[in-house]
């Protein structure tokens, strides 16, 4: 589906079926990441790009792949345990 | 005895790795955009530069990887040195 680079979310999720005959406790909420690689399909030419010390820093030359993972499952610990 | 390495040696290793990290990215991307000649020309400027930084850096601290020039006619320098994990 192309969808504009600008109007995706990095990262998604979704709550998996709890069982009743599930013996383990429910997961909750499991997050996936979605990079913006995958909303851009064929890179066009001439993008932005970082300056080289930036790049290597950011580990990607131009800024619309730049993706900062953090764990959405420490960050949303809090709200886990309702 | 364990010479401390100059802080130079640091500051232009990491000048290579910046300007080797632009190159890797431009070889992925001129691999599928093979006909963009202003990703071909920075490619060529990065490197340009990088092999004035990697000439610079072997005549002041030794050979960078295998198959560099040994600069020090009476001594084997590839096998001496700091190795990059004592770096």
């Amino acid at each position: 589906m192309k969808s504009n680079p600008k109007t995706f979310t990095k990262v998604k999720s979704y709550v998996p079926y709890h069982s009743p005959c599930d013996p383990c406790p429910p997961i909750g909420r499991k997050y996936y990441s979605t990079p913006p690689n995958l909303y851009l399909g064929f890179q066009p030419p001439n993008l932005p790009q970082f300056s080289p010390i930036e790049a290597l820093k950011r580990g990607t030359l131009w800024p619309v792949f730049y993706d900062f993972y953090e764990n959405p499952y420490k960050k949303r610990a809090g709200k886990e345990h309702e | 005895m364990n010479k401390t390495l100059p802080q130079e040696y640091y500051k232009q290793l990491e000048e290579i790795q910046v300007a080797d990290f632009v190159l890797i990215e431009l070889t992925l991307y001129l691999d599928t955009h093979p006909t963009d000649t202003q990703a071909i020309e920075q490619y060529n400027q990065f490197a340009h530069y990088s092999k004035q930084l990697k000439e610079k850096f072997e005549s002041a601290f030794g050979p960078l990887q295998q198959g560099s020039l040994n600069r020090t006619p009476e001594f084997w320098a590839w096998k001496s040195g700091p190795w990059p994990w004592q770096v």
